[in-house]
């Protein structure tokens, strides 16, 4: 049985402590309670004391059981034992463990193990990372493959990892196999200047101050197209202009760029089979003023593979960052959806002398169009409006819109003093080139209807059959602040219709790229009601989908109610 | 980025000939940046629309401002070759008494040499 290269054979005493990446055994016996980290296969557990876990009681075998480690599980194997192994009360052979499994040798209710998987999600990779750097790894591992081991597992731990957590363990883990004094890492920002993102020293304490680091090799080390600058300032002679170094004594220096990994484009057979260098998006500086502390004798290999895996593995936590934000943005767009499905939910207020009905067919999440009905002693007063331009913009003026067009009508206003005081606040406010187009058509139980049209589709009236488009108009609101308002009227006879509708309806389209039209609409609302607008419009448009939100309101006085 | 603009000067008019779609974003942008400057130093700019196929409603705000920016410098904007689109949206919104609207570009330069002789006369 081959042991997991993750968990070599160590020699040392295992940490005490609970890392959360390995499992742990819980031992209890009597009392007493010990934690144990399961950090190598196979686990031993027997009454020789050559054993991982020693059992001193006769009825436990000398080598009674061990654990292993296989395909990321773990299984108890009983080694043969006299009195058996069992694991939550019944005897195995062998049993793959799972958490909470309680496993007793020989003897029954004296002493027992529960094993605990803790898998390594809560942990970072700094944790994992210090946990390794805790065992004793055999002197036969090279730095090498210490390094490439400590890189990859920090690469594969790193779902969720922080960008600064991430630098941080980069740092130490250089400064250990460098044996550097101190290290720190520098990111360019957005307008490409350094900035210091990291610094730790050989003591593991954070270094805030770069200002006794020789910036010039540094700028020199991100031109060079090298992987790494190693300068040992004792046998340098050139020290002009190198105003750190001669006035801290620095004696050496490694600046390793950070160049993001590129993807190869083949260029055929003689093309290198390492990719050419790219932009350095920042680098790692790491520097020893002692003689004693020779860097300079770090192998290449080490410093090579710290220049490509350390790239990697930055650009990763990145990525995973910038997936995180536009995750937390895409939920605060959800959010920003449904306050507004909430306003645009519109109560249809019941009247004896009317029928109200109204649809909004939408081809975005959030948007600019919305309608609203209020019922007050002037009368049963219909809101449509289309806001300018789509997405959050369009929707957030159209709520700000629909709330003081609503309060105004409550608080019983003239229709067209509405509309001067909602382009006096579109216009005065600086909101950028953004207007509305409003109807409000205001019904009275003598069937009197007054309405201010704002720029928008002209309101079908049905009476009889016939469709007749009442023209009085005014401009939109939010264009010009001096515009002025004024409405118009009309009488509607028991039976009369009115309808209407958001130019998305008059300008959807079909394949062949024509207009649906008023020609259309006014055919389709003098057949039936809204449900035989938005199927005409279906119709029309056959597979084509809408580019813009359809919006249909129907007012129908049906009389006073007198009669 | 989907408009195009050519200026060219006939008889002290700067025209503008755009080509393209005239919408919310790059497009409205590039418009604005090309006839805000011109206010300063000439009195009277001819938007030629006729190679336009496509006004939005952010387009649409970015003429009236344009309109409004015109006025408040002392100059003169006109359009010419608005299509039937443009034409009925303008109406519709009522837009169509805002902007001085020409259906060729003769038209257009004689009012602004009308324009000129009243000037000169008063």
């Amino acid at each position: 049985m081959q042991p997991n290269m993750a968990f070599q054979t160590i020699t040392g005493q295992g940490s005490g402590a609970s890392s959360g990446v390995f499992p742990t055994l819980v031992f209890v016996q009597g009392n007493e309670q010990r934690t144990i980290v399961l950090e190598h296969s196979p686990y031993t557990v027997g009454r020789k004391v050559d054993k991982d876990l020693v059992i001193a009681d006769p009825r436990v075998s000398r080598d009674h059981a061990m654990i292993v480690s296989e395909n990321g599980q773990f299984a108890v194997i009983d080694q043969g034992s006299k009195h058996g192994t069992y694991v939550n009360g019944e005897r195995v052979e062998r049993k793959v463990l799972e958490k909470n499994d309680r496993m007793e040798f020989g003897v029954r209710e004296v002493v027992y193990i529960v094993f605990n998987p803790q898998h390594g999600t809560s942990n970072t990779a700094r944790d994992f990372l210090s946990q390794i750097s805790g065992i004793h790894i055999s002197d036969e591992t090279t730095d090498l493959e210490k390094l490439t081991l400590f890189l990859e597992a920090a690469r594969k731990l790193n779902t969720t990892g922080v960008l600064d957590e991430i630098l941080v363990t980069l740092l130490d883990t250089t400064l250990k196999l460098t044996r550097a004094e101190r290290g720190y890492v520098f990111m360019k920002n957005d307008l490409g200047n350094l900035r210091l993102a990291a610094g730790r020293n050989s003591k593991g304490e954070g270094l805030l101050d770069d200002k006794t680091i020789s910036h010039s090799i540094l700028d020199d080390a991100l031109k060079s197209n090298s992987e790494f600058v190693l300068t040992d300032t004792s046998q340098s002679l050139d020290l002009a202009g190198r105003q750190s170094i001669v006035a801290y004594d620095l004696r050496t220096v490694i600046c390793i760029p950070l160049r993001k990994p590129q993807v190869q484009t083949t260029r055929g057979v003689d093309a290198p089979l390492t990719p050419g260098p790219a932009e350095a998006m920042g680098a790692l500086y790491v520097d020893s003023r002692f003689a004693s502390r020779d860097i300079s004798s770090v192998s290449n290999d080490i410093l090579r593979v710290i220049a490509t895996e350390a790239a990697s593995l930055i650009e990763n936590a990145r990525l995973v960052q910038a997936e995180e934000a536009s995750r937390r943005y895409q939920q605060e767009l959800a959010i920003a959806a449904s306050i507004q499905q909430g306003l645009m939910a519109v109560t249809i207020p019941e009247v004896p002398f009317a029928r109200m009905g109204g649809r909004n067919l939408s081809c975005k999440e959030i948007g600019g169009d919305f309608f609203d009905a209020v019922n007050t002693e002037d009368g049963l007063a219909v809101v449509l409006a289309d806001v300018s331009g789509k997405g959050v913009s369009a929707a957030l003026l159209a709520s700000t819109l629909q709330g003081m067009i609503y309060s105004q009508l409550i608080a019983r206003m003239p229709l067209p003093e509405i509309m001067t005081s909602v382009n006096n606040f579109f216009t005065h406010k600086h909101i950028g080139e953004k207007y509305a187009t409003v109807i409000i058509a205001r019904l009275r139980r003598d069937g009197e209807l007054e309405y201010v049209n704002c720029g928008h589709v002209p309101p079908l009236l049905v009476c009889n059959n016939e469709v007749i488009r009442p023209s009085h108009g005014n401009l939109p609101v939010g264009l010009l602040s001096d515009a002025k308002y004024e409405s118009d009227r009309a009488n509607l006879h028991p039976g009369d219709r009115l309808v209407l509708v958001t130019d998305g309806v008059t300008e959807a389209e079909n394949a062949h790229g024509d207009f649906f039209d008023n020609e259309r609409l006014e055919i389709a609302a003098q057949k039936g009601n809204m449900e035989n607008i938005f199927s005409a419009v279906a119709d029309f448009c056959g597979g084509t989908p809408l580019n813009d939100d359809c919006t249909v309101v129907e007012l129908t006085y049906t009389g006073n109610g007198d009669r | 980025m989907d408009l195009k603009i050519e200026t060219r000067q006939v008889d002290g008019v700067t025209i503008l000939g755009c080509r393209g779609r005239i919408v919310f974003g790059e497009e409205s942008g590039s418009l604005r940046d090309a006839v805000t400057p011109l206010l300063s130093s000439t009195h009277q700019i001819l938007l030629d629309l006729s190679g336009v196929n496509h006004v939005d409603s952010g387009g649409l705000a970015t003429l009236v401002s344009l309109n409004s920016s015109a006025r408040a410098a002392g100059a003169e904007m006109k359009l010419v070759g608005v299509g039937t689109r443009l034409h009925d949206v303008l109406q519709t919104t009522r837009l169509d008494r805002l902007f001085q609207v020409y259906d060729d570009e003769q038209q257009a330069l004689a009012a602004f040499k009308e324009v000129n002789t009243k000037r000169s006369a008063s």
